[in-house]
């Protein structure tokens, strides 16, 4: 795999906040993956249990139209976009993405727990490192910067016991 | 002004669907180029593999930042037109501490996830199916963790104003962290010998001056007082203004501005007084231009100044000349009173270009209100009789007292609304009063009972009543002085200034032994415009973001039991984190004959105590949006505050949210 035709991460970093700063001044509204992940995860619930969903404390008032949520369509909008960006740079490749001496039941078991834990902590902050760190950090609101300082302490404190998924 | 689909309450719409998605569209992209459709690369910044991370999030950051500040400062955004996320310290520390390590574990994070899905990484796709499992789980646990979920809650809170800095002063500091950063990972990266890094170092020295250069002029652009502050407006500040169109007022905004009434506007026309005695604009003063400095002077920086005459020369020799006194406040309207002819009042039918229905509607409205000797189509059979200014009471919208009416009943342009209900009315009415229902005009919207109908319904309930917008309309209630206030707010929606409510409701009429009668009126349905003129009313996103920004006032207007929580009967019990309890019934007084409101002078008191200044954005509720109304009216009709806001749904909406935040916190 070639890591060095990604852009400039600055110029890349430039491009990301003119996007950012376009949906604050187009939607009022920064960006956000979280939102739209848990709409999803609404919509299934109530596709399986639809009275439960409904009558639920905190899916239940987005109901009955769980999907239809700008933040939805801007997950969307993420996916087409990285497809189309990675089919252009020849970067789509269907793989497990993990270091050699890592075996894909370890990586997959990782993926999920860790997909778990950032789900829900994505809930309890009301948004990720889009809806939260950068967009919250670009209003300079205190609770979005404190949520990305202590993101950042606990994911070096933790990375030392998930290291050997990426050796090789 | 920037206008938002947030501001304007439009997010859930299929327009801004659209425009999310083409947003989504660069956000995708922007994070594939940036190597975030890997997830070793991602996490290599937790190993100081690959910092590409911090690269990219904080030169986006900054750059959002800058930007946003800039746009704010320069007054293109306002804060209401923005959804600022509020402060949860509990729930979002230990929300970051729980993100970390899901993070650090499996590699991606939200966003990051969909742009690997969509590099074809496998590993993307668990991640992404855990994180929907894992909101799932929230939802189940939600009973349980609530107080977590709410712990710690500040409402819209600013690092700077935690820290106590400025803005700007703020802005520059993250920006030189940022930098340092950059410089630091460039260094960490080199020595490791990781990622080669020669050719950067030129573009990343450009990069930080740039980044600094703009932060430091942020300073000084936010640090700048504006012109209204009453500074003389420097020659090159007035030579922008005048090239950039800034100091101009389109004939259509002029015309939508007088329509509803804005306390702030002065209209001034400068022509000679026999020019202004044949026709000028509804709402204008006459000063000549020799009186003007004199006449104006308590205007100078207060509210709006709209300069006219004929053509466009007179009024902008005025205006600069009064901008060289120091007036930032000063208007020209857009090519003169021709201009506004041209524009506002040539009949529809004389227009060369094709109008939009919308369009239309707007002008007729426009020459009903401006040009009351001209019959609009849809009263083909006559001219609509409109009132003399000398006929109307005192102060529009207000409130009538009872000895005002019987010398004007019968005037084809007053209309006066009975809103007791069927009993009463048919058993004796004032004469010529029709009966119309205050859940006439209330309604399901967007899922929320009893809400205030959108304008065009509110429209063709007016045209059924036979309303014409020059028409005065005078609300006759029982005891309840709100249902009058309630369809007082269908007027205010509808940009109709002209309504009064009845003092003292029909008790007080029947007290005077005044004439009472039992026929039914004739009607002629009227075709009332529908466009709507609302900018007060305000959804719970912009309550929330009003809760702790130590600028608004939000009054809650129920009984004091609700207010504590003591009683109930909505999803929750208790009230709006911050709110002031003022209930509704404080403002009115049982004598032995009637419910009247309290003189002015009392309320002004009262309110004065809650309120700091009559400029003071103010937020009123109740359960519904009924008894709110009344406040509502009581504040910026009767004691003349600027800036009152409407939160139609109330607790109704805010208690079955249970992700808003609620005092007195009760622990299940």
């Amino acid at each position: 795999m070639n890591s060095n035709n990604y852009m400039n991460p600055y110029l890349a970093g430039i491009f990301l906040g003119l996007v950012l700063l376009a949906s604050f001044l187009i939607l009022g509204a920064g960006l956000g993956a979280s939102g739209g992940l848990a709409r999803l995860g609404a919509a299934l619930e109530a596709a399986l249990a639809p009275q439960h969903t409904q009558a639920s404390a905190y899916f239940g008032p987005w109901g009955p139209n769980y999907l239809s949520y700008y933040l939805v369509f801007m997950l969307l909008g993420a996916f087409l976009g990285g497809l189309v960006s990675a089919v252009i740079s020849k970067r789509l490749h269907l793989t497990v993405e993990r270091g050699q001496t890592c075996s894909v039941k370890q990586r997959v078991i990782y993926a999920l727990t860790g997909g778990i834990l950032v789900g829900f902590a994505s809930r309890l902050a009301q948004g990720c490192t889009s809806g939260q760190a950068l967009t919250g950090g670009a209003m300079l609101l205190s609770g979005s910067l404190a949520f990305m300082v202590c993101l950042f302490a606990s994911g070096y404190a933790a990375a030392k016991f998930f290291r050997g998924q990426w050796h090789d | 002004m920037i206008k938002t689909f947030f501001g304007a309450g439009t997010l859930e719409t299929s327009g801004a669907f659209l425009a999310t998605l083409i947003i989504g569209v660069l956000f995708g992209v922007a994070l594939e180029q940036a190597g975030f459709g890997s997830s070793r690369k991602l996490t290599g910044v937790f190993y100081f593999e690959d910092m590409a991370v911090i690269k990219v999030m904080f030169s986006a950051l900054i750059t959002a930042m800058l930007g946003l500040a800039y746009f704010q400062a320069a007054g293109l955004i306002g804060p209401y037109e923005l959804y600022f996320m509020p402060t949860v310290y509990g729930a979002q520390i230990i929300g970051g501490l729980i993100f970390g390590v899901g993070f650090v574990m499996g590699g991606w994070c939200p966003g990051t996830a969909a742009v690997g899905l969509a590099s074809g990484k496998l590993d993307a796709l668990v991640f992404f199916g855990g994180a929907v499992l894992g909101s799932i789980g929230f939802n189940e646990l939600f009973p349980v963790i609530q107080p977590l979920y709410t712990w710690g809650s500040q409402g819209v809170v600013f690092i700077y104003q935690t820290l106590n800095l400025s803005l700007g002063s703020f802005a520059l500091i993250f920006t030189l962290v940022a930098v340092a950063c950059f410089w630091g990972v460039e260094f960490l990266e080199r020595r490791r010998g990781k990622v080669a890094a020669e050719g950067r170092s030129k573009f990343l020295t450009s990069f930080s001056v740039g980044l600094v250069v703009l932060a430091l002029g942020l300073t000084l652009f936010s640090g700048t007082p504006a012109p209204s502050a009453g500074r003389p407006a420097g020659e090159a500040e007035l030579i922008a203004q005048v090239e950039g169109g800034r100091d101009h007022m389109d004939p259509e905004e002029l015309a939508d501005r007088l329509m509803r009434g804005e306390p702030n506007l002065l209209v001034v026309d400068i022509r000679p007084a026999n020019e202004y005695q044949v026709f000028h604009i509804r709402g204008a003063r006459n000063i000549p231009l020799s009186q003007l400095a004199g006449e104006l002077a308590p205007h100078k920086n207060r509210g709006l100044i709209v300069l006219y005459s004929n053509g466009m020369t007179h009024p902008a020799q005025a205006r600069d000349s009064l901008s060289r006194q120091g007036y930032g406040n000063v208007y020209l309207l857009t090519d003169g009173l021709q201009g506004f002819m041209e524009r506002c009042l040539k009949p529809v039918s004389l227009r060369s270009e094709p109008l939009t229905p919308e369009a239309a509607a707007r002008v007729r409205a426009w020459r009903a209100y401006f040009s009351p000797a001209a019959a609009t189509p849809a009263n083909a059979a006559g001219a609509v009789a409109t009132p003399r200014p000398d006929e109307l009471p005192q102060s529009l919208p207000g409130l009538v007292e009872p000895d005002w009416l019987p010398r004007h009943l019968g005037q084809p342009w007053l209309k006066v609304i009975d809103l007791r209900g069927q009993p009463e009315y048919n058993s004796g009415h004032i004469p010529g009063a029709v009966l119309m229902s205050v859940e006439g005009f209330r309604g399901l919207v967007r899922g929320v009972p009893s809400m205030l109908l959108p304008a065009p319904m509110l429209a063709s309930q007016f045209s059924l009543l036979g309303i014409h917008p020059t028409d005065l309309v005078v609300f006759v209630t029982g005891e309840k002085l709100y249902d009058g206030t309630l369809v007082g707010m269908a007027c205010e929606r509808l940009g109709h200034s002209r309504y009064a409510v009845l003092q003292g409701g029909m008790a007080g009429w029947l007290w005077g032994k005044r004439p009472v009668d039992t026929l039914l009126p004739a009607v002629t349905p009227s075709r009332y415009p529908e466009s709507s003129a609302d900018n007060f009313t305000v959804d719970y996103r912009r309550v929330l973001n009003a809760m702790q920004d130590k600028k608004t006032v939000i009054i809650d207007v129920r009984p004091a039991d609700y207010h504590t929580g003591k009683k109930s009967d909505e999803a929750r019990a208790g009230h709006i984190p911050g709110t002031v309890n003022r209930p509704f019934s404080e403002d009115v007084v049982k004598t032995d004959q009637e419910v009247r409101f309290k003189p002015v002078s009392e309320l002004a008191g009262a309110y004065e105590k809650i309120i700091p200044t009559r400029e003071t954005p103010v937020i009123v509720h109740c359960r519904t949006g009924h008894q709110a109304s009344q406040t509502f009216f009581v504040l910026k009709r009767l004691l003349g505050y600027k800036n009152v806001y409407y939160y139609d749904a109330g607790w109704t909406e805010w208690a079955a949210r249970p992700e808003l935040p609620v005092a007195p916190m009760v622990n299940k």
